[in-house]
């Protein structure tokens, strides 16, 4: 089965609907934030481009249709691959930084696809038109921009889409999946309200008369069970804000605060079981790129294991220069197979227990931070014992050696030596010169190095 | 017509919308989009050749050499920064369009593709209708035209209605009995009831009511000339009241 070609017919989809705009793939990592926004900003255009676009969504399932089986069978028979899944939102706002990260200790990130979740989305709940081409731009652009490493010949695929959603599973997966969704949320919200609720309308009846933001922080009695951004009124506050801002686009109707804050967190229970039987299902870790995301499903399943802990731990704002190096390098430290040694630097001293431990992550990625200084430190001094051999052998070993021999005064060794000798000494001398030097060259370029400029450019 | 900031957007809205006219064709290669939509496919084409400053033009028409129906010409100019729109001209009456009109009429022609055929459903009409203009515009009569003739004629009982002056539609109404069925209503008999008892379904004024009776289809191309007729009597409508307020 050819994987490559199958994710051609995926971008073979997008050049469809916007291959005429595609000059947009700029190389600046944020421009389809603002060009999702500028389009569905523009009177009239936005209404013309959401009908000439209505039917990528039917495209995009015919595609999965088609697909989906080959591509299950091919992630589940890999099992001696490192795969993670994606959860936490659509994608990840900036694809390519996220992918910059993960794809230094992973094989393979597996995510869900953007613009399927979008239409299926659309189809559910009916989003305001401009909110979803907003969406629906900014998400086709993330992902185009990554055509190249996503049908990069390399011998793990770094990225594999797939349409993750309850919509794919049985009936009979999807109630159990929901019904253990449920009862988390109904657990955790008895818990940190502490009334003993007995169901989901029971959670809703008492949430729903909880009117405003102070309503419902004075009302929580266990504020250590909250994720630290809601632990503080102002954080807790600006998160309903922020979080009413996205929903009002949705065609649903939310009354009270306390509902609102209901609504998030029965659906972060909800997803965090999705995101639990997908792994499953793929043998694959969980990976998050947002806090409260990664919060909700350590609450629910436990701590969680090394890889998972130092993936999503890479994902971490402190690792944000690891994203300055340019993604075509990216693409060549993985044709070149370099992952398991980097593997290897990254995870040094770190072990399942520890990860297990440390929910926030903090241990894990100050390990990450310093198993990588000792790397560059010890590139840095390799490139520099490089550096000073080049300079050895011209300053020094070539001047003596051709020096010798135009004068006459021959080096000798071992009494006896010819010019022959000393002709190939200096061809030696200069063909190892042009080693080191090509080497240096490739050192220079590398991944690794680009990685330590980036670091200390921090 | 528009600033150069926009013009990107505008340009790029354009080009999503010809690259579902190209799917249209890949699906259809017999597929025969709105004239206004193939003069400006050509003039949008003939402008990537083009440098800053020059301008393309597109024409096209339905019908044959002897009778040209609905011929457009569109003229776009090429800018440092995108496209302008100089002229969208309806060359058999010698009305401009503003773009504002042609994207409702590209948007109008997506949603009748949706709908297999050269005939539609007059209900279907008016929803498409009502969906590309906004303000909900179209009033799909239907199963209510008993109740709108019986107010047509009590209004002309009461002296309130004034026919025009073609004695034919007199005798028109003459001949109608209560048991005519409204298929059998001459076509103009219909909308002229539907005109005059447009303000009892509905009270905001400026509403079209379609006739059409539900057993009969509507031709693809009449609803683009109701959308057409309707978007220049309400740019006509728009102009006077700002000439108005000029004065």
């Amino acid at each position: 089965m050819d994987i490559i070609k199958i994710y051609q017919g995926y971008f073979d989809i997008i050049e469809d609907y916007f291959g005429n705009i595609k000059h947009y793939l700029g190389p600046e990592e944020d421009s389809h934030i603002n060009l999702g926004m500028d389009m569905a900003n523009y009177p009239l255009i936005s209404d013309l481009i959401f009908d000439a676009t209505a039917d990528i969504g039917l495209a995009i399932e015919k595609y999965w249709r088609d697909n989906i089986k080959n591509i299950m069978d091919y992630i589940i028979k890999d099992r001696n691959v490192l795969k993670c899944v994606y959860s936490g939102n659509i994608s990840p706002p900036i694809l390519e930084n996220f992918v910059k990260k993960s794809a230094l200790y992973i094989d393979t990130v597996i995510l869900p696809d953007p613009i399927y979740s979008l239409c299926l989305m659309q189809k559910q709940i009916t989003m305001d038109n401009k909110y979803y081409i907003n969406r629906l731009i900014r998400n086709v652009f993330n992902i185009w921009k990554l055509k190249e490493l996503i049908l990069a010949d390399t011998r793990e695929r770094i990225i594999l889409i797939l349409p993750i959603n309850l919509g794919i599973i049985t009936q009979k997966e999807r109630e159990i999946l929901l019904k253990a969704g449920e009862a988390g949320f109904v657990s955790y919200i008895s818990d940190l309200f502490g009334h003993d609720l007995v169901n989901n309308e029971a959670c809703f009846d008492y949430m729903h008369r909880l009117e405003t933001t102070e309503d419902v922080f004075n009302a929580i009695k266990k504020k250590e069970i909250l994720p630290n951004e809601f632990k503080q009124f102002e954080s807790f506050d600006s998160f309903l804000r922020a979080f009413y801002d996205s929903q009002k686009y949705l065609k649903i109707s939310i009354r009270t605060v306390g509902e609102r804050f209901g609504i998030y967190i029965r659906s972060q229970f909800i997803r965090v079981q999705e995101h639990k039987f997908f792994c499953e299902k793929l043998t694959a870790e969980p990976i998050y790129d947002n806090e409260l995301a990664w919060f909700f499903f350590n609450y629910e399943i436990g701590g969680i294991d090394m890889d998972a802990s130092i993936a999503s731990a890479l994902q971490q704002e402190k690792f944000e220069w690891i994203t300055k190096v340019p993604l075509i390098a990216l693409k060549k430290f993985r044709e070149e197979n370099k992952l398991e040694y980097m593997r290897s630097v990254i995870r040094k001293g770190i072990t399942d227990l520890k990860a297990k431990s440390d929910r926030e992550l903090i241990e894990v990625s100050k390990e990450i931070e310093k198993n990588l200084q000792e790397e560059f430190l010890r590139q840095k001094a390799e490139i520099e014992d490089l550096r000073s051999e080049v300079k050895k052998i011209t300053k020094k070993d070539m001047p003596i050696t051709t020096l010798g021999f135009i004068a006459g005064f021959i080096p000798v060794l071992r009494d006896v030596i010819s010019l022959l000798t000393v002709g190939r000494d200096i061809n030696r001398l200069v063909s190892r010169k042009k080693n080191i030097t090509q080497e240096l060259i490739g050192r220079e370029s590398d991944f690794i190095n680009l990685l330590m400029k980036s670091y200390e450019n921090n | 017509m528009k600033t150069i900031k926009e013009m990107d957007i505008f340009a790029d809205g354009m080009r999503i919308f010809l690259d579902y006219v190209s799917r249209q064709l890949r699906k259809n290669p017999n597929y025969l989009p709105h004239p206004i939509i193939r003069a400006f496919g050509m003039a949008f084409q003939g402008i990537e050749s083009l440098k800053n400053g020059e301008c393309s033009m597109g024409f096209s028409s339905e019908g044959t050499k002897d009778s040209v129906y609905e011929p457009y010409i569109v003229v776009l100019k090429k800018q440092k920064n995108g496209v302008e729109v100089k002229e969208i001209l309806n060359a058999k009456v010698g009305k401009q369009l503003s773009v504002d009109m042609m994207i409702i009429i590209f948007r109008l022609q997506i949603q009748l593709d949706k709908i297999e055929g050269d005939l539609i459903d007059p209900e279907e009409a008016v929803n498409a209708l009502n969906y590309v203009i906004p303000g909900k515009k179209f009033y799909f009569l239907g199963n209510r035209w008993k109740e709108a003739k019986e107010e047509f004629m009590k209004l002309m009982k009461e002296g309130k209605i004034h026919l025009p002056p073609d004695p034919n539609i007199a005798e028109q109404l003459k001949q109608i009995r209560s048991e005519t069925p409204w298929e059998n209503y001459p076509n103009n008999i219909r909308a002229l009831i539907g005109s005059f008892i447009a303000q009892k379904f509905d009270s905001r004024g400026g509403i079209v009511v379609i006739t059409t009776p539900k057993k009969l289809k509507i031709e693809k191309y009449k609803v683009f000339d109701i959308a057409t007729e309707f978007l220049m009597a309400e740019y006509a409508r728009c102009l006077r009241l700002v000439s108005k307020k000029i004065d």
